[in-house]
């Protein structure tokens, strides 16, 4: 194994693969490092992502596409429902095997690309970071590199080793649960989404069908210590209350940080990207595509550094410069309006949703949503006004 | 549950309960001092340098952590 780099990235994620290919597409001299023994697995996601977007970094490859919708529903907790049309096509993915083709672009650019490579340290001299401490099969190597991106995900150690404020406050973070189901009847091109408190403690549930009567069944919840019912007890009594003759085949927990992006992503010769840089959407908590671009814009940063011969903190704040104007405005009214709308009383929410769901229009779209949302709540409307916009 | 161990700081810790527990690394994140370990199927807390602020027990997702009394 090779003991010196241009650029080292921790963890071959979504984020740290884009990464590591934009690096290596550029010329440099990359190690992708991955700590698990299969990149991939486990999946901790929800699975799905913007076809158009995921296209923007990877040919649309049908053995990583378990199926592909363009109808979401709202439903509330007394079952009423609310369809709407079709919005952008959304896909579900096959994690296990999309991370790994990423990865695998990485290694075709030419990066170094090893599993069960844990970092365990930066090598720093004085205040200078030099390199990584990587444990690569219980063996300490310390591989020397110019700049590190940490795309070590929710549980990110390098962004503490960086010297960075990671620590999400609890109601800025989400606790999931997932169960990729069987048996179960769903329409496989809809999209359902499901709001209550009594569902899912300001959080909400969901259904993505995985085709074959297969679909991703989870929740999140946003942790308050004076919740008394974990992720998974939610996530139970969604199951035995929607789909009682299914058997589960996979569970998939985590946290993901939604307090948007941290205040720096940066530190001198570190970039942070994807969950470990809290990037996932601070509403909905989707973060696959959104880590690509983190992904990419480190990359990009880190390159035009290494020509230019600096990776000071000042020059790499650039990068966060990138990601504000391509998210900073969403990102910042998502975050609000997660805590608008998860202070609704769950009656109102119902009593809403009930309402749009018996007009006469039978697809009455995001607009009569909002209209009667609005009335109730016309302080909202700075929040909403873009997504009507179709911003 | 396993046994939790007399800390020499305080008179409760926080137990893993394995049963329970997925490795997903939800804990590790929201602990301010940086005392949870996880490697693979691995999950310890460093009892000593937890400060029992308790954020990890309602950020579990399966429930896996609770407060034990061991004084």
């Amino acid at each position: 194994m090779k003991t010196e780099y241009d650029v080292v990235v921790i963890g071959a994620g979504p984020a740290g693969s884009i990464a590591a290919r934009t690096c290596a597409q550029a010329g440099l001299r990359v190690l992708l490092a991955e700590k698990r023994q299969e990149i991939g697995s486990p999946v901790r996601c929800a699975e799905a992502a913007g076809k158009d977007t995921v296209a923007e970094f990877i040919p649309l490859d049908p053995q990583w596409i378990a199926a592909e919708v363009d109808h979401f529903s709202l439903t509330s907790s007394v079952r009423d429902t609310i369809h709407f049309p079709p919005l952008e096509s959304t896909l579900v993915l096959e994690r296990k095997i999309f991370d790994r083709e990423l990865a695998h672009t990485a290694a075709q650019a030419g990066a170094d690309v090893i599993v069960k490579a844990r970092a365990a340290g930066f090598i720093k001299n004085g205040a200078g970071l030099e390199g990584v401490k990587l444990v690569v099969q219980g063996q300490l190597q310390e591989v020397r590199c110019q700049i590190v991106i940490g795309a070590d995900g929710t549980e990110a150690q390098s962004t503490r080793w960086a010297g960075l404020k990671s620590n999400p406050q609890l109601k800025d973070y989400y606790s999931a649960a997932q169960y990729l189901l069987t048996n179960v009847n769903v329409d496989q091109n809809v999209c359902q989404y499901h709001l209550g408190w009594s569902i899912a403690p300001a959080g909400y549930a969901w259904v993505f069908p995985k085709g074959k009567n297969t679909a991703n069944v989870g929740l999140v919840i946003a942790v308050d210590p004076k919740q008394t019912r974990s992720a998974i007890a939610c996530l139970n009594e969604f199951v035995t209350r929607n789909f009682p003759q299914s058997s589960i085949l996979s569970q998939v927990v985590g946290g993901i940080p939604i307090s948007n992006v941290l205040p720096e992503m940066t530190a001198d010769s570190y970039l942070a990207v994807g969950d470990a840089a809290h990037q996932s959407d601070p509403l909905t908590a989707g973060g696959i595509t959104n880590g690509m671009y983190g992904g990419l814009f480190a990359a990009q940063v880190a390159v035009e550094a290494l020509r230019q011969g600096d990776t000071s903190r000042k020059f790499l704040k650039k990068y966060e410069k990138l990601w504000d104007n391509k998210f900073g405005a969403d990102y910042r009214r998502l975050y609000r309006l997660r805590h608008s709308v998860f202070k609704i009383p769950e009656e109102k929410l119902n009593a809403i949703i009930q309402q749009v769901s018996q007009l006469d229009d039978p697809q009455p779209g995001m607009g009569q949503l909002f209209k009667i949302f609005l009335k109730e709540y016309p302080l909202l409307v700075v929040d909403i006004m873009p997504l009507l916009l179709g911003k | 549950m396993s046994t939790p161990l007399k800390s020499a700081v305080h008179s409760s810790v926080v137990v893993v309960d394995y049963d329970h527990c997925s490795y997903c690394g939800a804990c590790v994140a929201v602990c301010p001092p940086d005392c949870i370990i996880l490697h693979d199927a691995t999950l310890l807390i460093d009892t000593d340098m937890c400060t029992l602020c308790r954020r990890c027990i309602p950020a579990c997702p399966t429930g896996a952590l609770t407060l034990v009394e061991v004084a």
